[in-house]
């Protein structure tokens, strides 16, 4: 399944909607797109899952990357991940670092 | 067994993902089971493509062996690198990643899902193969 990654920064606010599959393969664009996202420095990320069908170890590394990259301020949403991909984020803790949300904003 | 070959490639990942993602449904997984096995298998080849060939600068296949059988569906992964224990091993961060000390746990987090995510998980070193085997029970509905 092809992966595809689209992003845009507004008022701080950078959002990213990820579609497809998120192995170690396509995690290397996740990175460069959060790398990209991260030069004007948002205090929030949104990361649009709703069309992620699969999320591997690769995709949690970026997520933690991101914080480390735009630093502890940085608040992340993860907008209507499917329940595997919660589950994953819950079984690895992560999803104490991340707000799982229906929509955003709320 | 049935055996199907894949190039030793990242490209191989989403085939070899979707080609187990068959055999379970065919076997009978629920979603959940299916998704955790698929997590896995994900994560052993990445590591054996990545690490085992790609890094090492060597180029082979992955036999995937799959059987089902009592219950369970078994999932064995053969290849010809260097031998690789996964469970012994905690693995490095992809080197473009610059994470601190403090990341280590990070870095097992792949193999944390891998052996969580089946009924069992085990790794064998036979006749100069790695052997990566994955078993998961089928629940009755």
């Amino acid at each position: 399944m092809d992966f595809t990654i689209n992003s845009e920064v507004v008022d701080k606010v950078a959002k990213i909607t990820l579609s497809g599959e998120l192995d170690s393969l396509s995690a290397r664009v996740f990175q460069k797109e959060i790398e990209k996202v991260a030069l004007q420095s948002p205090t929030e990320l949104v990361l649009d899952m709703e069309h992620l069908a699969f999320m591997s170890s690769a995709g949690l590394r970026v997520l933690i990357f991101s914080k480390q990259k735009m630093g502890v301020g940085l608040t992340i949403y993860v907008v209507k991940p499917q329940e595997a991909i919660v589950d994953t984020l819950e079984k690895t803790g992560l999803q104490h670092s991340v707000n799982i949300v229906d929509q955003y904003p709320a | 067994m049935e055996l199907k070959t894949f190039p030793a490639t990242v490209d191989s990942l989403d085939p070899l993902r979707q080609y187990v993602k068959d055999v379970s449904q065919q076997a009978g997984l629920d979603k959940k089971a299916t998704y955790n096995l698929i997590l896995a298998v994900d994560e052993i080849a990445t590591n054996i493509i990545l690490y085992g060939y790609e890094k090492a600068g060597l180029e082979g296949f992955i036999d995937v062996l799959t059987e089902v059988s009592d219950n369970r569906l078994k999932v064995v992964f053969e290849d010809d690198a260097a031998p690789f224990d996964p469970t012994t091993r905690e693995l490095p961060d992809e080197e473009d990643f610059d994470l601190p000390l403090e990341e280590r746990p990070i870095g097992g987090l792949g193999i944390y899902l891998t052996i969580n995510g089946v009924s069992e998980f085990s790794y064998e070193y036979i006749n100069n193969r790695n052997r990566n085997i994955f078993e998961v029970d089928i629940k009755s509905p």
